[in-house]
């Protein structure tokens, strides 16, 4: 009976440690961005002794952190539609009809993910370069579409194979065409897929950070992430202002998972990858 | 079997994947894995210079023995200790002990967000003024505690494995959903054969998550071999270059223009992902059936 109890205490302090390390370090740069400077000084554990938006008007204001929200925003957004757009084109082929070199085809898009991101670093810039796109807003939703190639297929691909056929053949015989049989029976009824893949899609471009720095240099196409970098150098000692910049950041991703956490952590949980 | 129509169609949705998948995937690796053996900056055109930008890697200073040296000790510790941790996280919420979907919930937060926020964040967690593991160690007594995280070694080396070692979502995820998925039969066989809960765990539970596990000892170490942001915005290799590794090599010789040298470490990435897949899918038996 001993040893249940201690199993028992044990599960529970492993599931408290996971929430306090999961969850601690975005409430402290949170409560911080309240706190003036001196009080972050004077001890970094006090709760903030007004709540006060300054940082953050100051950070929008006068740090172009506006434009880039909006670059983030932007890029991320136009990428994520683009991608579910390219994909869920060659999905529902691969889902639903047979060709020749169909299976050798999918492996090869779906194998793309064991490529290490950062390792086609040199020639994605170098392609870029060429199609003179370096610093435009273009360069990256182009290159983060591309990141979504394994991810979206696998999961639209899935999606796609649950429509059944007979509704495929019912609109054939009421004379529906290749187009209309899958933009107006097949996409409504892959929704669920097509949220999962974005969902998760967007945040991995929300949150990219490498491929924004080796392809912008001017403020004008920065996204979120590079600028947290910028600003860190140039303002290390204005914690409040850092803190509200790191908030900016952060809140959205865990705002939008926070609204489907479910599909996130099935998909998660079923494909082993977060985008 | 199709008409022609049909067929044009099908041509038509494969397109733009496919024109995808040949310049941001097929030209780009080969580029990688033959350009690694030339001389090239961008503006001459590659010359073939044999192993040399190798050679390079391994001799001209000790960066790359260190970056090797780092990967294997976190690859070590991801596929050990962060995935042991996501494993068990996940054997405790197998119970569905209270709280657990709120454990599972929140557990995933860390993973939606920018990685390159979160070693800034994990920076000031460290910071020696205001950062609340120093201060938390002054509190308790340790007046004179100034231990100078990402700038001494060995602190940097654990200061940057603190940055992601407990964050294990993924693993548990996987992990967890391969728990539920064990028919209920096979649990309800051994309590009538007597097997206590623990005995259950070990020997039939454990055995039938090891592909779940394997594929995280994968993905972690993968992780581990391409992470970037948790080095470059903290330590930025230092102190020295005690904390460097293969993609800020790769970054350098991108920004430096040594595109042969740039695209040589590439490859040693994409070859240590395919080697590290191979051996564990051996390792774990992946590829045969459970049950």
């Amino acid at each position: 009976m001993l040893s249940k109890w201690i199993r028992t205490i044990f599960a529970y302090a492993v599931m408290a440690f996971t929430v306090a390390i999961s969850t601690f370090p975005i409430l402290w740069i949170i409560m911080s961005s309240f706190k003036t400077n001196k009080e972050i000084l004077g001890d970094p554990f006090s709760l903030p002794v007004s709540i006060d938006f300054s940082a953050y008007l100051d950070v929008l204001q006068n740090y172009n952190f506006a434009t880039y929200f909006l670059n983030s925003l932007m890029i991320a957004g136009i990428a994520t539609l683009l991608a579910l757009f390219i994909y869920a084109l060659a999905a529902y082929v691969f889902a639903k009809f047979d060709f020749r070199l169909k299976s050798a085809l999918y492996i090869l898009f779906t194998v793309t993910l064991l490529v290490p991101g950062h390792a086609k670093a040199q020639p994605i810039f170098s392609l870029i370069m060429d199609m003179d796109l370096y610093d435009t807003k273009t360069a990256l939703v182009l290159v983060y579409t591309s990141f979504g190639l394994a991810l979206a297929l696998f999961i639209l691909r899935a999606t796609f194979m649950t429509v059944p056929k007979d509704l495929d053949e019912a609109a054939l015989i009421d004379g529906a065409g290749f187009w209309r049989i899958f933009w107006s029976v097949n996409l409504p009824l892959v929704r669920s897929g097509l949220a999962t893949a974005g969902i998760l899609m967007f945040l991995s471009y929300w949150n990219e950070y490498f491929y924004a720095l080796i392809l912008t240099t001017g403020a004008a196409n920065r996204t979120l992430p590079v600028a947290l970098a910028f600003f860190d150098e140039a303002f290390s000692y204005n914690y409040t202002r850092m803190f509200a910049a790191l908030t900016l950041v952060v809140l959205p991703g865990i705002i939008i998972y926070l609204l489907v956490q479910e599909q996130v952590q099935k998909s998660v949980a079923s494909t082993g990858i977060k985008g | 079997m199709y008409n022609w129509k049909t067929k044009l169609w099908i041509a038509a949705f494969l397109a733009p994947a496919l024109a995808v998948f040949v310049l941001f995937y097929l030209v780009p690796i080969v580029t990688v894995f033959v350009t690694g053996f030339t001389k090239w900056n961008g503006f001459n055109s590659p010359e073939f210079i044999g192993f040399d930008n190798y050679i390079k890697l391994f001799t001209y200073n000790n960066t790359f023995a260190i970056s090797l040296r780092n990967l294997f000790l976190w690859s070590l510790i991801a596929a050990t200790l962060h995935v042991g941790f996501g494993t068990l996280v996940a054997f405790i919420l197998f119970k569905r002990p209270c709280g657990w979907r709120l454990v599972r919930g929140t557990f995933m937060i860390p993973n939606v967000i920018s990685v390159a926020a979160w070693a800034m964040i994990y920076k000031f967690i460290f910071n020696d003024d205001i950062g609340i593991i120093n201060n938390f160690m002054r509190n308790i007594g340790f007046s004179d505690f100034h231990v100078k995280w990402f700038y001494e070694m060995p602190a940097a080396f654990f200061a940057v494995t603190f940055t992601w070692l407990f964050y294990a979502v993924i693993v548990m995820l996987i992990v967890l959903n391969d728990l539920m998925a064990i028919p209920k039969d096979i649990h309800e066989a051994a309590l009538l054969d007597g097997a206590n809960e623990w005995q259950v765990t070990r020997y039939i539970n454990l055995p039938l998550v090891k592909k779940a596990i394997g594929t995280g000892i994968i993905l972690s170490v993968t992780s581990r071999i391409a992470m970037f942001e948790e080095v470059a915005l903290t330590t930025r290799g230092g102190p020295g270059n005690e904390t460097y590794n293969i993609p800020l090599m790769l970054y350098n010789g991108i920004v430096n223009s040594e595109y042969g040298y740039a695209n040589a470490a590439g490859t040693i990435m994409i070859l240590l992902g395919v080697a590290v897949m191979a051996l564990i899918n051996r390792l774990f038996r992946m590829n045969e059936r459970l049950y």
